[in-house]
């Protein structure tokens, strides 16, 4: 996700220094935008940094924060203005997660995993050379990222692998019903795979994902989430014992198919597809003003 | 038309609303899930002194003679709290087929679950058989002139705390459903919890002897019970889903008033409006049909088998509609196990699993026509 921020916007310097250890996967990097105040209304966002000499010093909170608990670094808005216009007050930094002063505490969802945290920074000091960009207009850069992530979101080529499996896990079933169901989401599928290869196309000549990539978002995680409902509804009443994300003891296994249990697990996970990102009602919202104009 | 509820159902629903209220919030909850018996000892007891526990049994029996309706009305409370105790198993499930069997000692068996010493649950699934109950492997043979029950039950509520277990197996070609202590030699028991923090079990019956007596049901006496009791099972848990329902929306509701994004509550929002809406129609249609259901099953009512289907059809849909907008609508909150609106959309889930789910119901609905 900050890949595309840093070799857009950043300087050689922070190039240099993040881009190789991105693409060699040595650094794991989490997203510092939500707060508990600010999820939907982003910009509303209060953490703030301070600059004092060559460093900034941040204080405030970020949450969900998706697996800020193996994280090396995470990207953050900050506010470091205090603006008219609550937009224009932000900026983009990249923090060193063992800088002290920074907090993670898990949140756990409802599938009983721990994927995501509250993150809180009491007087962190973050060097300046690692802000991304000019200060205050972080706004654009994070945009900017959200577009790109919310192409990511669609994961089309998951889902085609997902759907191969649960029609072979099924296939002895003969069952009309789901067939036909996952039929019609393969159809579906079609239609967001091709809508995401006339943006890549647009892209190729030299655009950025932008406002269609809401489309692919709201798509792409309506056919993920209908796609665990035929898992969960193929598994049928085996769905029920549930130990928890790390599965079963091992000398205990539960009745029915083995993909049951999991199912209901992915099922009850995927509801977040539709908040994070940026909710599809927001998506919806986007596209409304973005591209209709109203 | 008189679909008033009684003065004496009116008292009912306050009793269990008032008992849910001051013992059932998410925290006290909370606890009894993470308990190794996955229910609160203390909660059953009182169930007992407040008479619950014989609401649906005959007079003779020591019971309430108190029909469907009385059971709608405290399941509704219990689905708005979520009450994990073993009610649907031991109380309706397993007093259902007692009461109606030909067990000799019935009398002081429903005794005993009404005092609230014993729990007992109904065994009748499998893990290769889906919803064909009666399709089982689980089944009686005779070895050297003793009869003895073999096979493996699966998803058997709340068997980890059953005294006795009833279960469902072929005896001589027909289905039966046999009285087994849980303590007899041979049979092995495994208990998980479950995804909406319930318990159930796999139940394995290796060469576990039995004696005639304990065939309380045989051939399609046996099945019609069964079928009974899984009418009145299905009834049950569609009225905790139309509290779970009622319970999601109004506090979807409440939250969206109380949450600010762009400066506003997000209630003002008319998206949201609309969808809180959508979900309060559900509700209503469920509670529709639910009504439905009850007046047919009370009165014995030939078409209360379509109309049970048609309810549990209404039952998922609306629970999935209702569970998942519960969720979107609290944004991150809403997947965040610490809330008590995710409980609610398990809860759903799992309603929707048991006893033939909303696929499963759509074709029984279409080959009953
Ligand atoms: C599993 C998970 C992982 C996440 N990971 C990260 C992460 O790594 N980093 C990060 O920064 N964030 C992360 N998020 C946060 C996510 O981006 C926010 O949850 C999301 O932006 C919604 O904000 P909120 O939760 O505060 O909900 P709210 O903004 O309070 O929204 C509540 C509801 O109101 C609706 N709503 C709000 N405003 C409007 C409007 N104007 N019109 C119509 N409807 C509206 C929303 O659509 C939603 O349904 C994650 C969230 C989840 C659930």
């Amino acid at each position: 996700m900050v890949g595309p921020v840093i070799y857009t916007f950043g300087t050689q310097e922070q190039k240099d220094r993040f881009l190789p250890d991105i693409l060699n996967f040595d650094t794991w990097w989490c997203q510092g935008y939500s707060e508990p105040g600010s999820g939907s209304d982003l910009a509303s966002l209060k953490t703030k940094a301070v600059l004092d000499g060559d460093q900034y010093i941040v204080n405030g909170s970020k949450t969900w924060t998706t697996l800020a608990q193996n994280a090396d670094w995470i990207f953050c808005l900050v506010r470091t203005e205090t603006t008219q216009k609550k937009q224009e007050g932000i900026s983009f930094l990249l923090i060193d997660m063992n800088t002290p002063g920074i907090e993670v505490k898990p949140i756990i969802t409802i599938d009983g995993d721990h994927e995501v945290n509250s993150v809180f920074f009491t007087d962190v000091k973050v060097p300046a050379d690692q802000l991304i960009g000019e200060e205050g207009k972080g706004w654009t850069y994070a945009k900017f990222l959200l577009a790109h992530e919310r192409f990511g979101i669609a994961g089309v080529p998951v889902v085609k692998v997902q759907i191969d499996r649960l029609k072979n896990l099924t296939a002895e079933y003969n069952d009309a019903d789901l067939n036909r169901k996952i039929a019609e989401l393969e159809i579906d599928l079609e239609a967001l795979e091709f809508t995401e290869l006339r943006t890549l196309a647009a892209i190729a000549e030299g655009g950025h994902p932008g406002a269609e990539s809401s489309i692919l978002k709201i798509r792409g995680t309506e056919i993920q989430q209908r796609l665990t409902e035929l898992y969960v509804e193929a598994a049928g009443q085996y769905i029920l014992p549930y130990e928890g994300p790390d599965g079963f003891e091992s000398n205990r296994t539960p009745s029915g198919p083995e993909y049951a249990s999991p199912s209901v697990a992915q099922y009850l996970n995927y509801r977040k597809t539709s908040i994070y990102g940026g909710s599809n009602e927001i998506q919806k919202n986007i596209i409304a003003k973005a591209i209709l104009g109203v | 038309m008189n679909l008033n509820y009684s003065d004496e159902q009116n008292m009912l629903r306050e009793q269990v609303l008032k008992f849910c209220e001051t013992n059932y919030d998410f925290i006290d909850r909370e606890k009894i899930l993470e308990s190794d018996s996955g229910f609160s000892k203390d909660n059953w007891q009182q169930f007992a002194e407040l008479g619950w526990l014989a609401v649906p049994f005959k007079e003779e029996n020591g019971g309430f003679n108190f029909g469907p309706v009385e059971l709608t009305v405290l399941f509704e409370e219990f689905g708005k709290a979520l009450v994990v105790e073993p009610y649907l198993s031991s109380v309706v499930m397993s007093g259902t087929i007692i009461e109606n069997s030909n067990h000799k000692n019935k009398s002081s068996i429903i005794e005993k679950i009404i005092s609230g010493e014993h729990q007992i649950s109904v065994a009748y699934a499998e893990p290769n058989i889906g919803y064909k109950f009666f399709d089982c492997y689980a089944s009686t043979s005779v070895n050297n002139n003793i009869l003895s029950l073999n096979g493996t039950k699966s998803l058997v509520l709340n068997a980890g705390n059953a005294s006795q277990f009833i279960v469902l197996a072929k005896h001589d070609g027909l289905s039966a459903l046999i009285m087994i202590d849980a303590e007899v030699d041979g049979l092995s028991i495994q208990s998980f919890k479950t995804i909406d923090g319930q318990t159930c079990g796999e139940l394995t019956f290796e060469n576990v002897s039995i004696d005639t007596d304990s065939i309380i049901a045989s051939g399609v006496d046996a099945e019609a019970l069964f079928n009974k009791m899984m009418d009145l099972s299905i009834l049950c848990i569609s009225a905790e889903a139309v509290g779970a329902m009622n319970a999601s929306y109004m506090k979807t509701v409440q939250y969206t008033k109380e949450r600010e994004q762009f400066s506003q509550p997000i209630s003002n929002f008319q998206v949201l409006q609309h969808r809180m809406v959508d979900m309060f129609i559900e509700t209503e249609l469920t509670k529709s049909l639910l009504i439905k259901a009850t007046l047919q099953l009370d009165s014995n009512d030939p078409n209360a088998e379509n109309t049970i289907s048609a309810l549990k059809v209404q039952v998922g849909k609306a629970g999935r509609l209702i569970g998942q907008n519960a969720v979107q609508l609290h944004g991150g909150m809403g997947v965040s196990n610490e809330m008590s609106i995710g409980h609610y959309l398990k809860r759903f889930t799992a309603i929707d699993s048991m006893f033939g789910n909303t696929q499963y119901h759509i074709n029984k609905y279409q080959t009953n026509q």
